[in-house]
């Protein structure tokens, strides 16, 4: 947050994947699942390779040592998971206006689309947040801690696309729309119930 | 004495492959002589699950003394406990990504004769895949520490936090509705009853073969982890001469100008 280097760069590579994305399929009608899947594709290595920022910055600053005499864990751990369900949330939100408006694509239901967009950014930063925490003391830090997320967040993007891909209107809300929002949902409170307790083991090793 | 069990071992393993080449095929399969690799199959994934369950129950007892109050059962004291359950966590680990291999390999020969491709981005093998990933990364993570306790904290860490989304890829996923009905893998072969007579029969010995097998290998990797553990400590203690290594009593004064 103190330099702000996060968010813009998080926004900007999602901007430009959104670009490449839109480039890439120039004048061709996508289906619903496509745009689902490529959306989700860019939120994931937008948020994979953003969002450990938080806790490698602390490392490469030398302040995490300052933060864990002053703070609990439990209160490092909430205070960078809502900073970057913040983040997370505002890049996925213009990332989300700029690829419909680029692909022209429709959303009959709108509110499962706000619903699985905003559970999967909960989910996406509980997880990564985590990931940043337990990456952060490595010797290559930045790469590990992509490489050790994206595999943990294949599960969630595959329900994401299934949420989204019904409410760009491939597929009914009762085959599996519903059940997704409600996976991504269950997700999210799993990794941040859990979260907490697993980043204050190893936050202090 | 072990000898003797390790001979009646090895003639068992003998019976048990002599015996799945003699089961009855299965019709309903393209080919259904080869439908018996499900006998070598099977056993795979249920003691993957069961290894990645333990090696999640040794993470916690890294953890317990740290944060997870529910469940300390009984305190670990010092650091070398925490390395003893670190290296039978590993050990759980590592035997388990054997077993995922193995499933995938017998999958893939399984695809490529009864589907026709050895790849069919089919969604049971698809979600076994991001296991092995979630897995592969778990040993990176591992390579990437060099204390062993950060080693052990973070890949215990790791491991816990992956245990969900892997329960989620073999057990939930591929029975979703949507997906399911785009699987060719059966899903309800166990729990409808469909293995059975002499096929349920051998796959149980086989699975109970390779159950005895994985408690064997595990037993040598925790007690090779274990005398590694002890070698540390007799070269540590040689170093140091089994005690205080600052001498006492003892001062050489040395004057400013050296």
């Amino acid at each position: 947050m103190r330099s702000m280097s996060g968010l813009v760069t998080g926004f900007l590579f999602s901007a430009v994947t959104v670009f490449a994305i839109s480039f890439a399929s120039l004048n061709t009608k996508l289906s619903g699942t496509v745009v689902a899947g490529m959306l989700w594709v860019a939120l994931l290595f937008s948020a994979a390779s953003s969002l450990p920022r938080t806790f490698l910055a602390e490392e490469e600053m030398g302040t995490a040592d300052l933060l864990r005499l002053v703070a609990r864990p439990h209160a490092v751990f909430w205070g960078k998971a809502l900073f970057n369900i913040f983040q997370c949330v505002v890049t996925s939100t213009l990332l989300s206006i700029l690829y419909l408006g680029f692909t022209s694509a429709a959303v009959p239901i709108p509110w499962l689309f706000g619903l699985s967009l905003f559970a999967g950014c909960v989910s996406l930063a509980g997880a990564v947040t985590l990931c940043g925490a337990i990456a952060a003391q490595a010797a290559n830090r930045a790469m590990l801690a992509a490489a050790i997320a994206v595999p943990l967040l294949l599960p969630l993007v595959a329900i994401g696309v299934g949420g989204m891909r019904t409410s760009l209107g491939d597929g009914a809300l009762s085959s599996g729309g519903s059940a997704s929002a409600i996976g991504l949902i269950g997700y999210a409170v799993a990794t941040l119930a859990t979260g907490p307790y697993i980043f204050a083991a190893v936050w202090k090793t | 004495m072990k000898t003797i069990l390790k001979a009646i071992f090895a003639l068992l393993m003998g019976v048990a492959t002599v015996w799945s080449y003699k089961v009855p095929d299965i019709a309903q399969f393209q080919a259904p002589g080869f439908a018996r690799i499900f006998l070598w199959h099977f056993p795979c994934p249920m003691l993957f699950t069961f290894l990645l369950l333990s090696a999640s129950w040794f993470s916690i007892r890294i953890f317990q003394r740290i944060t997870l109050k529910p469940f300390a059962f009984g305190p670990e004291t010092n650091a070398e406990a925490k390395a003893k359950w670190d290296i039978r966590a590993v050990a759980c680990m590592e035997l388990s990504y054997i077993y995922a291999l193995l499933t995938m390999a017998t999958g893939v020969l399984f695809s490529e004769i009864q589907w026709g491709a050895w790849w069919s981005w089919d969604p049971r093998q698809t979600s076994f895949l991001i296991v092995l990933l979630i897995y592969a990364a778990y040993f990176a993570l591992r390579f990437a520490y060099v204390d062993p306790a950060k080693k052990a904290a973070h890949s215990a860490a790791y491991g816990l936090l992956a245990l969900l989304p892997t329960l989620f890829l073999e057990f939930k996923f591929p029975r979703l509705p949507q997906i399911e009905q785009l699987s060719l893998h059966p899903t309800d072969s166990i729990l409808a009853g469909k293995i059975k007579g002499e096929y349920a029969q051998c796959v149980i010995l086989i699975l109970v073969l390779f159950a005895i097998m994985t408690v064997y290998l595990y037993n040598l990797r925790v007690r090779a982890g274990f005398a590694e553990i002890e070698l540390e400590k007799y070269y540590g203690n040689l170093e140091t001469n089994g005690s205080d290594p600052t001498p006492t009593g003892v001062v050489r004064p040395v004057s400013l100008s050296e």
